[in-house]
Parts: C-alpha cells; structure tokens; sequence
C-alpha cells in the first residue's frame, strides 16, 4: 500500500470519483471530480494535531461503527495518502458555526476552509474497473435480529474487534457490555458534576450530604430555601449515583466474549438475497475462530454452515487444524433464528442434522458471515463506463476472456467480477494489468504501421 | 582492532555529520524535547550541523536536508525521526539529489521505538532519543558510499507447459511485445483441456476452447513453440538464464537465453487404485467420463457419484478445488441427454464457490440430479451394482443400485514436480505443488526472483482461472522485462576470499540460493543479484570473512559501543 | 495519445494493478472514492492461513 503512495509512476486521486468517459479503446478521455477534503493535500504531513484539537465527536465508518473519531480524520491510522480530511456533515466551522480550532493547531497550515471540488481531465488508453463489493446488510434477515440484539455482530465488525488497532484494542468485549460501560462513564462524569455541587453545600454547612438528608427528611428545616436547593440536588445526585451503582454492579461480572457461534451464508446461497455463493466467508469464519482462541485458549467457536467451503490451497488443512487445536466445532445446516437469552447472551435456534433434532444454544457473541454483494456504485459506474452487468450484479466477462468487460479497453478485477479471495484477487489484479497494457502494445502497433 | 578502525575513518576524509531531529508535528515534540536532543546532536563527535525540523519529510524539511548538504559541505546525513520502513527511501534520494552517496544516509527511529512507547516519561524519552541519535551518528561515521548493483535483462521469457494456463501465459506476454519460448511434453499443445469433453452444462467443448487459445498464440509474433521438449538445465539467475532443453527425436539439445521462466506444468487427476472398488470399467474416474462423453460410447442410466475420493483425507488432507464443479456438470450434461436418467452425487462438501458454480448447483437440483450427503467416517461401501451410505438425516443407511460409479478424484502434481523444483532451486509444498511465494499477496510469484507460476502446478484451477492466473503471470514477467536493466540494492552481503576457509557454513545458511563455492579459491562467493541482504551468512561466518554492506561489524560495533 | 492507464478502485486489487504497471513503465492513474485507499482488507485484522498482518 505504501509503495502506491510513493511510487513515480502512480497517480493518487483518492476522494475523487470517475464522472464522464469517452472515447474508445487505446484513446480514453476521462473527467474525474476530486472532492474538497478543506485540507492541502500538499502541505498536510498527516501528523493528526488537528484531530486531537476538533471538539467534534462522530462515528466512526472505518471501525464500522463501532468506535468514533473527529470531524477532521484521517481514514484509518496507516491511510495512504496520511493527508487528513474534513467532513463537511460534520464540520463545525463548515456549518456556519465558530470554530477554526483545527486551523489554529495545524503547524503545517494545511487547512482550508474555502477548498472546492476540482474537475481534472485525463486520457488514458485502458481502464482496470477495481471497484470491489460491498457488505450485506443482515438487518434485512429478520430472523437473525442484527441491530436489535447487541451481542450479534458482523464477520467485519469482529475483525475491528480483534484488531489491536480497532475499537476495543483488541480485546473480545461485547457490544452489549461496551454499551454499559460506556453508560457507566456518562454516569460518572455526571455523578462528579453532582457531586461538586453538593461539596460546596456540605462544606458550607460542615456536614454530609447523607447525615444533613436524614434529619431534611423528618422535617427539620422547613421553610429553609438554601437547605431546600440542598436537598434537590442531592435528590438528583442519588438519581445518577443509584443506577451506576447498580450498572457498576453487573459490569464487574463482564468478561471477554468466549462462545463463540460463526454463522455462514447470511445473504448468499439464499434466493431471497443473493443466490450466489460468496466464497471466502468460510475461511474467513475459521480465521476469525483461530484469532479469537489465539486470544484467549478457553474461547470455543461453533461455525455454522450448509458445506464449509475450504477451497483454496492450504485451506482445507487450516481449517481441520482450527478444529484440533483451535476449539472450532463445525455444525452442518442453516441457522433458523436468534433470539436473546440472559445477560445479553444470543441464543442460536437450528437443527442438528446428525441428531435430527431442533436445538437451542446459547452464545457470548454471534458473527455473521455477509454475504460479497455488488457495489452500491455497481449500476452508476456501468453507466458511466457503458459496460454491462452480468445476472448477479457484477461486471459482465466471458469466459474465455475473463478479464474484458462487454467494452474493449476497460477491464475488471477482483469483486467488482464477482465474489473471491484475496490471492485470486491478486492474481486478477496483475491479469487485468497485462491485458491493460497489450491495448497500449496494440494501438501502438496500429499507429506504427498507418 | 580500534586504532585501525579509525585510522581508516580518518585517513580517507574528514567526516562531517549532519542531523535533522523531527518534530513529526506533536507526535514526537509532544512528548520528548526535540530541541535539547537537537543541541544535544550539535555536540556529538563530526557532526558539523544538527537542524530540529517540523516535519522532515514534508518539502520544507526536505529543503533543509538539501540545502544541509550543499551548505555545510555534509558527507554524512542522519534523520531521527520515524521509520525507515516508510521513509528511508524518501531522505535517502534527498541526498542523491543533493550530490551525496545515498548509502551515507542513517536513520533513527525516535517516534515509533521511543515518543509513542514513552509518552508519559518526558524526561527518559528524551535521555532515550539522544542515546538512539548518538548511536545513529556513531555508525554514520563508518558508513562506506555504494553503487547500486546494476546487471543486464535478456527480454525474452520461456514458458514450460502448453496447457491453458501456459498458453494464455505466452499469449499474454507476446501481446505485450515480448518474446516467448514455449515448450511442451506431449506433441500437441493443449494440456489436461485435452482429455476434456465440455467446459460447462452449456456444453461448450474443451476442443473449441483449446484450438482458439492455440490460434491466437500462433497469431502472435515472436513466439517459438517446442512440442515434445522437457527442460534438461538451467544456469544463471533473474535476468539472464541459460536453459538447455531437450526435445525428442533431437540429438543435439536446444539452447535458450531468456531473462524470466513460467511455470505452468499442470496437475493430473489421481488414479484411485484401491478405492471404492475402482476397475476402470464400472467403476471410473470423472476425467474417464469425460472421454465416455467425448467418445460417444456412454450409455449408463443409474449413475453414483462419489465425491472427494482420495481427497480430503490422511494422505492427501487438501481439497482439490474443482471436482465438486466437474462432477456437477457432468451430471447435468448426463441428465440433458437422458433426462431419464438418475443421478446422484454424494458429497461431504459441495465446493461450488462463487456466482456461476453456485446457480450450477440450484440448476442440477433442478433438473433432478439427486445429492446426498456422506460421512467420511463412513465411507460409502461400493458393491456388486450397490452403493451403500449412511445417509445422516434419516439416521439410517441408504442403498442405490447403480450402473455406472464416477469417482471424483482430486487433482495431484506431476511426479515431475520435485525434479523439476529442484533444477530450478524454487519450493514446492508438502503435497508437491509448487510454492508461491506469499499465499496471499504474492500468488503468482516464486520466492526466487524472475521464476513464476501459473495455474493447476500451484494449485487445482478451473480453466476460467488458470487463464487468469495465466495473463497475471504475463504482467508479473512485464515488470522485470519491461526495464532497461535490473538495478538492486548495493545492501549485499560480500566474502573475502583471502580469510574465507570455505567451510561452507554460510551456503547452507543462505535462503536465496546466492552462496557458490569456488574450489579454485577454496572460497565462498555471492551472487549479488540473489543476495537479498538478510545478513544470515554473516552471522554464521565463524572468520567473518562474510560480512553484509552497510552492517559490517565495525559499523555496528560503534553503533552498540555508542549506548 | 496517451499510454496511461486508469484505475478505479484503491482495495487490494486496485493496488495490485496499479503496481504492477507502475513497475511496468506505464503512467497510472489511481482513482478512489473514499479518503484513503486500502479497501476492505485494511480492516481486516490478518489473513489467513499464514495469520499475517494485512496491512
């Protein structure tokens, strides 16, 4: 990734999208619209002052969700360009309210409020579509209730969990869990707030709140405004401080997410969604149940799934290995539905096939495997590209040339063909390179020999 | 030893440091004192200049190098700041740029190993950072300029294997406009595509597919085609191989020079001796289907087909890729010319990956073709025009009579694969398959420069793939063949013959293959292009006649004397 | 006319294009709709089989 960014030969032109193609193989004119991140690509380091100064919190996309960062951001930690951006949603000084603070603490004076999207033109000879796939939403799988149970969570979003640089540091703390804790924070600062008020009132008085509310309560200052305030506050303070006792209570029992249950298919091979089969969802499964035991040896996983499909080489070996020496049990079927038990705790409903009996189980945490669908930008792009889409949703090749597209010069790698690996999307990749440039080695004969 | 060390530093010119101490914006500032590290580098033994920069690697920082150099006559440039990882290369052509040996350039990683791990210990992170600068200078001052090592390409590129994966290979690189030798076993070009009746339950026919890729390879120009040709050696390395081939029914073997090899020799199905009552009449393999199919002689009407035979098991643990798909077509070509027919396939598995292989699967269901499911604890039993499995969703086994049982067979290397491994110097894996050099990121590639590999000799791959793998290959070669010449690091390890007692140690240890013994010499050589710079010869030399540049023992000795 | 070429899409697959025609000489156009390119293999943890770091 690195060597993109500062390889001669490429041009980066992130945060920028393809609007208008003409022309024909070997003579492409393209119009790209670069969108104004509000920072000068050129002077900004990337060296994030700004972000620990701007007061705007918001989700953040990359964790999916699942953590936050500033309205000035840079995408992830090792992005490439480092160059950070504004996001114009968000953005305080951008919605016409006070605040520059980035600004301010940008020693590279990379910032620029007034930046606008800039149109660039470029001819090119061919084109490599590399577009990818996106994420099934598993919201739209009723059964499996994602979005309403906390402790079911996506095959992405366990892997920020895992990740040392995601969310959580690295640690299997379930969402559930996360939530409270999180609760418990909000609560404490308040209880501090709280309890500063009443501080003042306890010194003044030279008792404590408790002692004072006791002898408050059988009567004892009627009619004293001052001692009246005291007790309202202290009311509310009991109001804040009574259920973070109690949440502080059932967080000390928290602990990292142990039983695992991996359920395949969710969005493919399903006619309601997509038919197909989106290939690494297996592997990844068994890699995300191999990582978790790598982070604690008492986590066990249950992969659910129609087939295990461990197609790839070495793959079938790593995942009877995961089943050795891993704790993974794989089970044979399609989860029917999940419901939520005590504590937060998913309860997977199936069938056991080998008993032939329908079983209840219940789990820490739940992952689903989402299905490889087509890019959202799939349709847009075709148009633009004027290429055609195959049955699926994906770019149209043939068989025979599984590179080309249904319009001679523009190729297609990786997911944007269709679901697969990540070592078939390599060698792609490099395919799709090789027929790039035999249109450059072609025009050029052609030009030659008129 | 010491004396004349620096006898040596200081008979040749006078050394003269500069440093450059980086804020990295607050990442480092924020935590240590970037200024007293910087006054503190001023002080250091041959540093003539120390500069506390904002961001040094940002134009103006560059700058600052730049104009260093020129100003202050530097020899010598060492930048604290981050990794070398990301940013060496970048600092490294400031000084090329500004006249000085890039080799001269010495870094100090004082943000990732010191500001981010001590972000609460000001004081000691900075005590730290001057030491990590101090050591940096030490070794600075025995750094020797190198020349990048420069060798010449033959732009040609011979591709062993004429089957898709081969073809589509040479076809790729010919229409890049470089030149191709392709040889082949067999007398005609084709591969396994050969034994193959048709590609998909549309029926397209593996003939057609074949003779179009023949057609467009003969197309191009600049293709040399053996048939019946097996490589006997192979010298050289990247760049420049000398292949010796020999072709049958040719006494005088034929010689070529090329720059970069293909490896694209194939896979065979197993031959299931031994399994499931195979007799090769009654009880057959798929790819002996396919020439029952091809030739018109099949006429079965209870087919079973035994999925996985040989495969996933002790001793092939690996799944073949692509026999679930075979065995599905199969049945649905079976099943569109006697609809009447009954199939069933039993299965442990079924490995249709992807969105046709997939819609493949729905449609054979829909055409009836019957799957079970097996338990390779209990493998079917075939017996006498039955077939009997345990069939778990009843609980109970199952009998279906059969007249013809179609094993599917994992695809295995070529018996040729190690020999061939071997001549070649590149892996192959514990099933004999060769070796890629990262699973993930580097698919196509050997971890021997200039050699790749395509298609069913890395791993069972459908046609559609092998074609792919096939033209990355082509794009793989392009990146080396494409250059004028082959530049690479000076950073390579070098023996001195005069002390080396040629005991072999550091051969053994070299994982690149670029240790020779010379018996004239009595000594050692590296090969320079091989030679990655890991330094493991250099570790092992017991007279250290061995030694890798720019990490010679006395340069790091005064790096570690300097803590 | 031009001998560059265009490629839509910074993931893993877009990268490797782009490099490898880099390498090759030729003049490369990267383009990508979010800020940084890396694609969703940068927020994977690491791959399998071999367990390394993906980014």
């Amino acid at each position: 990734m690195l060597d993109v960014g500062r390889h001669p030969n490429i041009e980066l032109l992130a945060y920028s999208e393809v609007e208008k193609v003409e022309g024909e193989a070997g003579d492409f004119r393209i119009t790209v619209r670069r969108k104004a991140r509000y920072v000068d690509e050129d002077k900004c380091t990337g060296c994030g002052a700004c972000k620990e100064k701007c007061p705007t919190i918001v989700p953040d996309a990359f964790n999916r969700g699942l953590g936050q960062r500033k309205a000035i951001y840079s995408w992830f930690a090792q992005g490439i360009p480092s160059t950070h951006t504004i996001d114009p949603q968000y953005c305080r000084q951008l919605n016409g309210k006070k605040c520059g603070v980035c600004k301010k603490g940008c020693k590279a004076d990379a910032i620029n409020f007034d930046q606008k999207e800039r149109i660039i033109e470029l001819e090119v000879a061919s084109i490599i579509v590399a577009t990818g796939y996106d994420i099934f939403d598993p919201a739209l799988i009723h059964e499996y209730q994602y979005g309403k149970i906390a402790n079911v969570v996506t095959a992405i979003e366990f892997e920020r969990l895992l990740s040392a640089s995601g969310p959580t540091g690295g640690h299997l703390d379930r969402p559930s869990d996360r939530a409270i804790e999180a609760e418990i924070e909000e609560l404490e600062k308040k209880a501090a707030k709280s309890q500063k008020v009443i501080g003042k009132f306890e010194e003044q008085h030279g008792e404590s709140s408790a002692e004072f509310y006791t002898r408050y309560e059988k009567g004892e200052f009627k009619g004293d405004e001052e001692r009246e305030k005291w007790a309202e506050r202290y009311k509310e303070h009991l109001a804040i401080v009574e259920p973070l006792e109690a949440l502080k209570k059932r967080a000390e029992g928290f602990s990292a997410a142990k039983r695992l249950a991996f359920i395949q298919c969710v969005g493919s091979r399903d006619a309601r969604f997509y038919p197909f089969c989106s290939g690494y969802c297996c592997m990844h499964s068994i890699k995300e149940a191999i990582i978790a035991h790598e982070h604690g040896s008492e986590t066990t996983s249950t992969i659910f799934g129609m087939d295990i499909r461990a197609v790839g080489k070495g793959f079938e070996e790593y995942k009877v290995r995961g089943g050795n020496n891993s704790n993974i049990r794989y089970a044979r079927g399609r989860v029917a539905e999940i419901i939520e038990g005590p504590d937060n705790n998913p309860i997977v409903v199936y069938e056991d096939t080998r008993e032939r009996k329908v079983k209840e189980e219940e789990f820490d945490l739940v992952i689903l495997a989402t299905a490889c669908a087509p890019n959202s930008g799939v349709k847009q792009l075709a148009e633009i590209l004027d290429i055609e889409i195959d049955r699926f949703g994906f770019y149209k090749t043939s068989a025979n040339q599984p590179l080309d597209t249904s319009r001679p010069g523009i190729f297609v790698c990786g997911c944007a063909h269709g679901p697969m690996d990540i070592p078939e999307s390599v060698a792609q990749a490099s395919s799709a390179a090789a027929r790039a440039v035999q249109i450059v080695t072609a025009s050029e004969k052609l030009r030659k020999a008129s | 030893m010491t004396d004349k060390m620096d006898e040596k530093k200081g008979g040749l010119e006078e050394i003269r440091i500069g440093i450059f101490i980086c804020d990295c914006g607050t990442n480092i500032a924020g935590h240590i004192d970037c200024s007293a590290v910087t006054s503190y580098a001023a002080t250091l033994p041959n540093v003539v200049y120390a500069k506390e920069n904002l961001y040094t690697c940002s134009e103006s920082g560059i700058a600052e190098i730049i104009n260093g150099i020129k100003q202050h006559n530097l020899n010598r440039v060492v930048v604290a700041s981050c990794s070398p990882r990301t940013h060496q290369p970048l600092f490294q052509s400031s000084c090329s740029q500004a006249g000085m040996n890039p080799y001269l350039f010495e870094m100090a990683n004082i943000r990732d190993q010191c500001s981010w791990v001590h972000m609460q210990q000001r004081e000691g992170g900075t005590e730290k950072a001057k030491d990590l600068v101090r050591m940096a200078a030490a070794k600075a001052a025995f750094l020797e300029p190198q020349k990048d090592i420069e060798a010449s390409l033959v732009a040609r590129t011979l591709v062993i294997g004429g089957g898709v994966a081969g073809l589509s290979a040479a076809e790729g690189l010919a229409g890049m406009g470089i030149e191709v030798i392709l040889i082949e076993q067999k007398s005609e070009l084709g591969g396994l595509l050969r034994q193959i009746d048709t590609l998909g339950p549309e029926g397209d026919k593996a003939s057609e597919r074949i003779s179009g890729l023949i057609g467009a390879l003969k197309a191009c120009p600049n293709v040399t085609i053996h048939t019946d040709s097996k490589m006997q050696d192979i010298a050289g390395y990247i760049g420049n191989y000398d292949v010796t081939i020999h072709q049958e029914g040719r006494e005088e073997p034929i010689k070529e020079k090329v720059g970069c090899i293909v490896v694209a020799t194939g896979a065979l199905p197993l031959r299931p001796e031994g399994l499931f009552g195979y007799n090769g009449t009654n009880v057959i393999t798929q790819i002996e289907l396919e020439q029952m199919l091809k030739n018109k002689s099949f006429d079965a009407k209870d087919i079973v087909m035994i999925q996985c035979a040989g495969a996933r098991c002790k001793e092939r643990q690996y799944c073949s890729r692509i026999c679930c798909m075979i065995a599905v077509k199969n049945a649905m070509i079976i099943k569109k010319q006697n609809p009447g027919a009954n199939v069933h396939v039993l299965y442990r598995d079924m490995q249709m990956y992807g969105t046709e292989k997939e819609q493949m699967l729905w449609d054979a269901r829909g055409m009836g073709v019957r799957f079970d499911i097996y338990d390779p604890d209990q493998p079917p039993e075939v017996k006498d025009g039955n077939v009997r499995f345990f069939q778990p969703l009843l609980g109970k086994p199952r009998d279906i009579s059969y007249d013809l049982v179609v094993l599917s067979t994992p695809m295995v290397p070529r018996e040729d694969a190690p020999n061939l491994s071997q001549m070649m110097r590149v892996a192959i894996d514990q099933n004999n398959f060769f070796m890629e050099a990262h699973a993930k990121l580097r698919p196509l590639d050997f971890a021997t420069d200039g050699i790749f590999v395509a298609g069913s000799a890395r791993y069972p791959a459908t046609v559609e793939e092998a074609r792919s793998q096939g033209l990355g290959v082509a794009s793989r070669v392009a990146t080396i063949l494409f250059k004028d010449k082959l530049v690479t690091s000076a950073i390579v390890a070098e023996i001195n013959p005069e002390t080396c007692v040629g005991c072999l140690g550091c051969q053994q240890m070299c994982p690149y293959e670029a240790i020779t013994y010379n018996p004239e010499l009595n000594a050692c050589e590296v090969n320079t292009i091989l030679c990655k710079g890991c330094g493991c010869c250099a570790s092992t030399c017991p007279s250290h006649s061995a030694q890798l540049k720019g990490f010679k023992p006395q340069q790091l000795l005064r790096q570690i004397r300097a803590v | 006319m031009s001998r560059d070429i265009l490629v839509i899409g910074g993931g893993i697959a877009g990268i490797q294009s782009s490099l490898d025609l880099a390498e090759m000489g030729f003049k490369v156009h990267l383009v990508e709709r979010l800020p940084s390119i890396g694609g969703k293999m940068a927020q994977l943890d690491k791959t399998f089989p071999t367990n390394d770091c993906a980014i």
